[in-house]
């Protein structure tokens, strides 16, 4: 593939010490390239969303390194971690996270009021980042007047605005139904289309097969990945990832 | 049993011969399941045996190919009560799946973590690929494809929440380990 725009070199992550300790991702290898949707399928508890945590900075590795846009996220000091998150890297949870005192625009606005761009200018990039969601003629509405699924775009809208290139989402279609959820990973598989990169944590089998690949979590370790059938490189899907 | 009411369907429309009712039936049920035209034939005689559909005698038309079929009334009240009642599964479930977990958790030689694993790949590459063909269709011209894989997609997806459940429940009698793939 194309240039790696997420990695995870030997990335583990415990809890406590001793005979306390939990382990809640087990040493991982993994890349995500530029242009990718990756899924990340898995039970309860097998670690998806402590991957996606470390991914976006949320969080640190115990060990490893993880690489985001070239740059070493466990390094990073809070200052660098916050304009990280406001300029590289998106992300859309489940439980949708609007302020409801905001219109949508004004939500869309806020990481890119927060990174010190003017209001004038935070506007017309959200305004055109609700746009590319569908959403352009509702950005004055406030989230109380808006359908499950458009305030799940909005979340998008501002997960993407001002151009960042990585998204991450965790469960973003839970709430949905079918076709309202089939919008959004469309909207995800476009970003991905588009030249973007998108991490999806789900447990929708329907949901992750709009990605590229899907690896599976088990206990926390990726144990196999999936691609689809008419994919070139399918002929003997490999196990990837973790060691000892 | 599809096929037969399939084709009852097209000729409550209208008259209609077998190449007509070959290729009708197959753009309406997304192109995705092709009939040989013997097996129409094939059909329209049985159909005809039960006076569900009769031949429409034209001059000079006794080319097998070209006579017209129309629906008779017995035909049509077969088909509204073929409409009007719902489609019950066979129970139980007698797919070779279901028979292979089910044997092989009886086995217990047989490793069930990797064979639900291999299955759930197995099942959602066959999903990326119909989704593939979803992204690719268009949504106005093409509903009759996008509602088969609809279908196909939502069996499938059952099937991996099958799989998952079997995972959970042989994983709390301590039948498979957690620990997969190494």
């Amino acid at each position: 593939m194309t240039t790696p725009m997420v990695q995870l070199e030997g990335v583990a992550r415990w809890f406590g010490t001793g005979h306390t300790r939990v382990v809640a991702l087990h040493p991982t290898n993994l890349t995500v390239a530029a242009g990718e949707l990756l899924a990340v399928m898995g039970p309860s508890g097998s670690g998806k969303t402590t991957l996606l945590s470390l991914v976006g900075g949320l969080d640190k590795p115990s060990e490893g390194n993880v690489i985001v846009d070239g740059k070493d996220v466990g390094a990073m000091k809070p200052r660098d971690l916050a304009i990280l998150r406001r300029r590289t890297v998106g992300y859309v949870f489940q439980d949708l996270n609007l302020l409801a005192g905001l219109t949508a625009a004004e939500n869309v606005a806020i990481p890119l009021e927060l990174d010190g761009r003017s209001v004038r200018d935070a506007r017309h990039a959200a305004l055109d980042s609700l746009a590319s969601v569908g959403l352009g003629e509702l950005a004055n509405r406030f989230p109380d007047d808006l359908s499950g699924g458009e305030q799940q775009r909005v979340a998008i809208a501002r997960a993407l605005v001002g151009g960042r290139p990585i998204l991450l989402a965790d469960e973003p279609t839970g709430a949905l139904d079918s076709m309202t959820g089939e919008s959004v990973m469309r909207l995800l598989r476009r970003h991905c289309d588009d030249g973007g990169t998108a991490i999806l944590v789900t447990h929708d089998a329907a949901h992750a097969a709009w990605a590229h690949r899907v690896v599976f979590l088990r206990d926390g370790r990726v144990v196999d990945e999936a691609r689809p059938a008419s994919s070139p490189d399918t002929a003997a899907p490999e196990m990837v990832g973790a060691s000892t | 049993m599809s096929v037969r009411y399939g084709l009852l369907a097209l000729l409550a429309e209208a008259p209609s011969h077998g190449y007509q009712l070959k290729s009708a039936f197959e753009r309406r049920t997304g192109n995705q399941w092709l009939l040989n035209i013997g097996q129409v034939y094939t059909t329209i005689q049985r159909l005809e045996a039960k006076g569900l559909v009769e031949a429409i005698e034209l001059d000079g038309a006794a080319d097998d190919d070209r006579r017209d079929y129309r629906i008779t009334d017995a035909g049509r009240a077969e088909l509204e009560a073929w409409f009007a009642s719902p489609v019950v599964l066979e129970e139980p479930s007698r797919d070779e799946l279901t028979i292979k977990v089910l044997l092989a958790t009886a086995a217990r030689s047989v490793d069930l973590t990797h064979l639900l694993q291999r299955q759930r790949r197995a099942s959602i590459e066959q999903l990326q690929a119909y989704t593939q063909r979803k992204a690719a269709a268009d949504p106005e011209r093409d509903v009759a494809f996008l509602i088969l894989l609809d279908a196909l997609i939502f069996r499938t997806e059952a099937e991996i929440r099958w799989l998952d459940a079997c995972d959970a429940r042989l994983r709390a009698l301590g039948l498979i380990t957690g620990e997969a793939d190494r």
